[in-house]
């Protein structure tokens, strides 16, 4: 049986509220963040472990016990996204209802992390939804999703959530009705990006992975607007008397003008929508056990190539710190170029 | 325990660890399983198989696939004991099956098969529906677990660490070391990466 659904919107008194209101209404969205946790490997431990007493996301709202993806807000992918498990992931996804987030969560769900060359593992489930914050690990820290959490909210509390704008935003990696929610998954041949199998043949030029397209029902391009806005979390965690969320995150890139569009310096379609509002927007607690160490320097990403990647120490880049080449970030921003 | 003398060791070498393996031709596949489930190693516990297409240094044995049957003897609490079976079967030929003597070969035979491509003769689950994939996701074509597959995110996705001994971001710096060149790793025909 096959319902249309209708386009989704906000309650009318959502969209005509005054300023004031919605902010309180973001202020109501971005702490009750109830989470679907996708969990897949050995990451989704991780996940478990945020949720419980010690590390305890709940005090930041996120609340773990969505019954299934359709109650959920928030999904995170905590894991290694096989190309056979993809189609479930989609479609979950679709179940969601909107406004909903993506949380990718780990090296493996970021970019294939070190199963990138399987013949079987997705190379991020970016190439499959799209992924609001990234946390870079392997696994990452509780911590580290702490830290991710903290970034979603602030994205939210910065939106402006009208029926046109959420239209804008979903409608086109939504599915419209609810009978095609129901369908029969995906086939693998149908997601991009995926581990093809190319077996060589000698003299002939090698074969290129051409993303094939979707089938119909699924055949929407993802939301366009949301991949500029997606931002990374820095595996370093920052001291904790120096953190500055806008030199931590967003380091200014006007030196680079290849530079893919940021999220602070790439001004979105409705400007009031990043405002920050002091009186509700707190500074994020700095996240990261103040008696564990700073993960290894090749764990930060490289600003050299200017592509968005977060940098926590860019302030400190003459201190002769080693640096690496590339860095998992700069993949996942690679992965993010290619589906565009 | 004592050999069963109804089968000859193709004269492979034998495997490191304290479990007997017998190697036989495929011929004696089927034959050897049942006398070894004669001799009490009644438990089913894994078979699949080993690409060695590129063996060249055992002039006995014929480049090919082995098949390797792992198979316990649980007749004894505290005293388990483990034996292998083993085959060698050139590229293209079939393997017996031993759906017949263990319903429950029949996923790591279909596994075997979608893995290797090994095809499997008088396979028979009960369904009737044959040799079809089992773990691959739908539409995938090749045998990934052949040396001869080519990992293709190599060449289509560069990866900006170091994947073998000797690369990675300080390569240029570091004393020349023989790449290593690893089965599914594309040639340099392939292109630049």
């Amino acid at each position: 049986m096959t319902v249309d659904l209708p386009a989704p919107r906000v309650g009318p008194l959502a969209e005509h509220a005054p300023e004031p209101i919605k902010v309180v209404l973001n202020w109501g969205r971005r702490y009750s963040l109830w989470v679907f946790n996708f969990g897949l490997a050995c990451c989704a431990i991780e996940f478990i472990a945020a949720s419980m007493a010690r590390h305890d996301f709940i005090r930041l709202g996120v609340i773990p016990f969505a019954p299934g993806p359709r109650q959920a807000d928030l999904m995170v992918v905590s894991g290694t996204v096989t190309d056979k498990m993809a189609p479930a992931v989609r479609r979950l996804y679709d179940q969601m209802p909107e406004p909903k987030y993506v949380i990718s969560f780990g090296a493996c769900s970021n970019s294939g992390g070190p199963y990138w060359d399987s013949y079987c593992v997705t190379k991020g489930v970016d190439t499959i939804i799209p992924v609001d914050v990234y946390v870079p690990g392997c696994p990452p820290r509780p911590e580290a999703l702490l830290q991710g959490i903290v970034r979603l909210q602030e994205k939210i509390a910065g939106e402006s959530l009208s029926g046109r704008e959420i239209q804008r935003r979903y409608a086109g990696g939504r599915v419209a009705s609810a009978g095609e929610v129901q369908r029969a998954l995906v086939t693998a041949g149908s997601i991009p990006g995926r581990g093809d199998a190319l077996v060589p043949r000698p003299g002939q030029p090698v074969p290129e992975p051409v993303p094939q397209p979707l089938p119909e029902a699924v055949a929407q391009p993802l939301p366009e607007s949301r991949g500029p806005d997606t931002v990374a979390i820095p595996m370093t965690a920052a001291p904790v008397g120096s953190f500055d969320p806008e030199t931590a995150f967003f380091p200014p890139v006007a030196d680079h003008p290849e530079a893919p569009a940021e999220h602070t310096s790439s001004a979105p379609p409705s400007g009031p929508e990043t405002t920050v509002i002091p009186a509700v927007v707190p500074p994020p607690p700095p996240v990261g056990d103040p008696t564990t160490p700073p993960s290894p320097p090749a764990a930060a990403p490289n600003p050299r190539r200017g592509n968005g990647a977060p940098d926590a120490g860019r302030g400190r880049r003459g201190a002769g710190r080693h640096r690496p080449e590339h860095t998992l970030a700069d993949d996942i921003f690679e992965l993010g170029d290619d589906d565009e | 325990m004592t050999e069963p003398a109804s089968v000859s060791p193709a004269g492979l070498d034998q495997p490191a660890g304290d479990e007997p393996c017998l190697d036989v031709s495929a011929s004696e596949w089927r034959g050897a399983a049942r006398e070894l489930v004669s001799q009490g190693f009644t438990f089913f516990d894994w078979l699949t198989a080993v690409d060695q297409t590129d063996d060249e240094s055992d002039p006995p044995g014929t480049p090919g696939f082995d098949v390797v049957l792992h198979v316990l003897d649980i007749s004894t609490p505290g005293a388990l004991r483990g034996h292998l079976l083993r085959t060698r079967i050139p590229d293209g030929a079939a393997l017996p099956s031993l759906t017949g003597l263990f319903a429950g070969a029949a996923w790591h035979e279909r596994e075997t098969h979608e893995m290797f491509g090994i095809d499997v003769e008088g396979f028979d689950d009960g369904t009737g529906l044959g040799l079809r994939p089992l773990l691959l996701p739908e539409g995938f074509e090749g045998t990934p677990l052949r040396k001869s597959f080519m990992l293709a995110a190599r060449a289509s996705k560069p990866w900006p660490g170091a994947k073998e001994p000797g690369e990675g971001h300080d390569a240029p710096k570091s004393p020349g070391r023989r790449r290593v060149q690893a089965p599914g790793v594309p040639p340099p025909e392939w292109g630049p990466r």
